[in-house]
């Protein structure tokens, strides 16, 4: 069964990328060839759900390629299985969505690019957690990453977009190549097979398990987004067609949290509690960059960029904690540290796919990008608005919706977790539940910014006045995750006994649990049952409207809205995104380091009688200038030493072939 | 601690009213139980400067002032004519405020009474036939009572929004 769902999977996303490529019409081309990613989506997604339900682990090996490097090693467990699922979860409205979106395309080559590319880049991602050795872990990495940056380069008029690429590029390859090394240690000079790493992890050197578990972090922190090495996130997902970005942040930078899971919890035995305060102050760190930046950018897919490291740090939060308990033999707490970290991991990619579907919409039916020259678009894209507010309403974690679930799960573990372990955790957790209530806090004015700036008040500019609502592909394509949000919301324990599922295949096991309505973890000692939570929510509503109606005896006037008696009612006396965040830029002024510009422009008569004042107002991006700019200046200048070999003269590179030879033999010599 | 030794300490400081002004009090009172039985709350009030030189606004902010301290009988004043019961208009219109008292007048809700402050209110005062004055308060909005004096005194003031008070009583009668 698993088998076939693969064989089926692949062999859907394969067809996509030759119909993309070869079917004659461009119409036909788009159609097929989503239509085969849809089908492979789901068909992942049935692999997904059939292993996590059975629980049967299936392998495939085959020595026909990548044959010198260990041959194909295909493993499905629980874990794999789980974030195949994400994958397949987040694909699936972004192929239906892509059907309206890319309409235009049709006639262009680089449409027929964008569709092969998405497919393959879908193949990439559902490979890359059923790899079992090195190899085919690297080729399906690889695979991903190539495919995602061609496709955030895809779209020439797009402004930075060709920066935007290079900066994606060099992080993805930086973490790469560190991932190599830390596979290449983990081995330590046996096969690269993820069984032999298992077995040989034990007999590590405590220096050599520091570099690894380093290596790893900064591996798939580099693709996961976890401060310093987020910037690629940013400048990528705003360049990228809107459902690459959905795919991107909702089930790409997720494959950094399941490398991490893989090589920190199923390969490495336990480490000691250093990395996991390490893990958790970095979660922590993560999660406040994130949200501020998110509370401060006007691009509006920047603002969900920003949001997605928020979340990522969020879900490295709970990594920590349960790497934390694990040290300290705390097999539940860790076992559920991990399941709330999942269980963020599902509810991010589902509701953050919605909201990147939903901003491609805005851009695309609105035509512009910033926050600032939005508004109003509550009246004229009516389904969007509020497919777009249950994914704001999850973003800041509003109940009964799937976000409030783990993040509220979040902050029961961190008050659970000091009752039950070493002193010194009960320091350091109450912190970082202080720093998780103040990023829970900003994303809700995050989320609130977002909507209220960009659906409500009057359209700031034509092409917000004339904007029209999305095509019916896009609006299904953003129901799916919506409906998924909602039921995630109401039915967590739906996700949450898969999850320990998972978990229990790590070696950590949790217990029982309830599977009926109602979530209770067990040492929590809280309950949470959403459902009731929503009925309350829903009663008040009823009573609130029922009340309203009663008292409306007496004669109600409509009239405009009250704006100071000002003559004219302009879209230019509104609220805007940047006078949204003014205060906490100033709160924050020493994270924000905001840079500001006046110029005013007076009559020559006399300087009382203005004539145009000038504002620029930036932040200073001081963390490329202090981690990224030293970096750059550095590989300049090698560049332009290794430039001076580029004489021109034929002779000197004819001398030069030979010596290279000579030096790799006899490198190849000394290393056997 | 310091606080309250020198709240000891100091006492109180702020003077008695003069004789006549203690029908300031009678007055007030007055107002607030017309208030609770015309609109079943304290009375709430929203200052209109149309155009005024700023003298009459001087004796209103006597009323929420130390001296008369009119809160303490339910007049409020609101930073909305959304939520105000009673509009207080000072000075000849402009034509800078023409629109925007009209607007004010619409904005609040009904039952709602209009009390002009002060003899420019009436008359215009000195700025009648001035080219950046469009006239007395009644051009622009129906005027329920009307205060004179150039400035008119604190009590004076709480006399016009009694006799206001008293025309909605009538008007209901009616």
């Amino acid at each position: 069964m698993i088998g076939t769902a693969l064989a089926s999977a692949m062999a859907a996303f394969a067809a996509g990328a030759v119909f993309a490529l070869a079917w004659p019409s461009g119409a036909g081309a788009r159609r097929l060839s989503l239509a085969s990613a849809f089908a492979g989506c789901v068909a992942a997604l049935v692999l997904g759900v059939d292993m996590l339900d059975s629980g049967i682990s299936w392998t495939w090996q085959s020595q026909a390629v990548l044959q010198p490097l260990g041959g194909v090693s295909l493993r499905v467990d629980p874990l794999g299985a789980f974030f195949v699922a994400i994958v397949a979860l987040t694909g699936a409205p972004a192929s239906l969505y892509a059907l309206g979106y890319l309409r235009e395309l049709d006639g262009r080559l680089r449409g027929r690019a964008v569709h092969a590319l998405f497919n393959v880049f879908l193949a990439g991602m559902c490979l890359v957690p059923l790899a079992d050795n090195a190899a085919t872990f690297l080729f399906a990495w690889e695979v991903m990453a190539l495919s995602s940056y061609l496709l955030v380069v895809s779209d020439p008029e797009q402004e930075g977009a060709a920066a935007a690429g290079l900066w994606y590029a060099v992080m993805t390859h930086a973490g790469f190549l560190a991932l190599l090394a830390a596979f290449v240690m983990l081995a330590q000079n046996g096969p690269l097979e993820f069984p032999a790493m298992r077995a040989a992890a034990g007999t590590l050197t405590p220096a050599a398990q520091s570099t690894s578990v380093l290596l790893t972090l900064a591996a798939f922190g580099s693709k996961a987004g976890l401060v310093p090495l987020h910037v690629w996130l940013p400048r990528a997902h705003p360049a990228a067609p809107s459902h690459v970005s959905a795919l991107m942040s909702g089930a790409m930078v997720k494959l950094g949290v399941y490398g991490t899971i893989r090589v920190l919890f199923d390969l490495m035995p336990p480490l000691s509690p250093w990395w996991g305060g390490a893990v958790l102050a970095l979660g922590v760190v993560t999660a406040l960059t994130g949200v501020l930046y998110s509370v401060a950018e006007t691009h509006i897919k920047r603002v969900l960029a920003y949001s997605t490291v928020e979340n990522i740090g969020l879900i490295f939060v709970g990594l920590g904690f349960a790497l934390l308990m694990r040290a300290y033999d705390s097999g539940v707490l860790a076992a559920m540290g991990l399941v709330v970290a999942l269980l963020h991991t599902l509810n991010h990619a589902v509701f953050k796919s919605l909201l990147f579907l939903a901003a491609g919409a805005v851009v695309h039916g609105a035509r512009a990008s910033s926050l600032e020259a939005l508004g109003g678009l509550i009246k004229r894209m009516p389904h969007t608005a509020a497919l777009c507010l249950i994914g704001v309403l999850a973003l800041a974690a509003v109940p009964p919706l799937n976000g409030f679930t783990s993040e509220w799960l979040t902050f029961q573990l961190l008050l659970a977790g000091a009752r039950y372990t070493a002193p010194s955790l009960a320091i350091m957790l109450p912190l970082a539940l202080a720093a998780v209530a103040l990023v829970a806090g900003l994303a809700a004015v995050s989320a609130v910014r977002f909507f209220g700036i960009a659906f409500l008040a009057l359209p700031r500019t034509d092409g917000a006045r004339d904007a029209h609502e999305a095509p019916l592909t896009m609006r299904a394509a953003m129901a799916m995750p919506a409906l998924a949000c909602v039921v995630l919301g109401l039915v967590p324990t739906l996700a949450v006994t898969q999850l320990t599922a998972v978990v229990s295949d790590l070696g950590l096991p949790m217990g029982q649990l309830d599977t009926g309505l109602a979530l209770s973890l067990p040492l929590i000692g809280s309950r949470l049952w959403p459902i009731a939570i929503a009925a309350l929510m829903a009663a008040a509503a009823i009573a609130a409207v029922l009340g309203t109606r009663a008292a409306r005896g007496r004669q109600v006037r409509i009239d405009a809205a009250w704006n100071c008696g000002r003559i004219a009612q302009s879209p230019r006396s509104e609220y805007t995104a940047a006078a949204f965040a003014e205060p906490l830029k100033r709160v924050f002024t020493g994270f924000y380091r905001p840079t500001h510009e006046v110029t005013v422009e007076v009559h020559p008569v006399s300087p009382y009688f203005v004539r145009a004042i000038t504002l620029r107002a930036d932040l200073a991006p001081w963390m490329e200038q202090a981690i990224y700019a030293p970096v750059v200046r550095a590989a300049q200048r090698l560049s332009a030493q290794a430039s001076r070999l580029h004489t021109g003269s034929i002779h000197l590179y004819l001398a030069l072939l030979p010596a290279a030879l000579l030096v790799l033999l006899l490198l190849g010599r000394w290393i056997r | 601690m310091q606080l309250f030794t020198k709240i000891l300490r100091t006492g109180v400081v702020t003077e008695p009213l003069p004789d006549r002004s203690s029908s300031a009090v009678t007055l007030a009172r007055e107002i607030d139980r017309r208030a609770q039985t015309l609109f079943g709350r304290a009375l709430a009030i929203r200052q209109v400067d149309a155009g005024s030189c700023n003298g009459c606004e001087l004796e209103i902010a006597g009323l929420p002032g130390p001296v008369y301290d009119m809160e303490r009988f339910g007049l409020h004043f609101v930073a909305s004519p959304r939520h105000a019961d009673m509009l207080l208009v000072t000075g000849p219109v402009t034509r800078n405020m023409a629109v925007p008292l009209r607007k004010t007048y619409d904005a609040t809700p009904d039952p709602k009474l209009v009390v002009a402050v002060g003899d420019c209110a009436r008359t215009c005062g000195v700025f009648a036939g001035s080219y950046a004055v469009v006239g007395p308060v009644d051009r622009i909005v129906p005027v329920d009572a009307y205060i004179d004096g150039c400035p008119p005194e604190p009590a004076d003031i709480l006399q016009g929004i009694l006799a206001a008070l008293g025309r909605l009583d009538a008007g209901r009668r009616g």
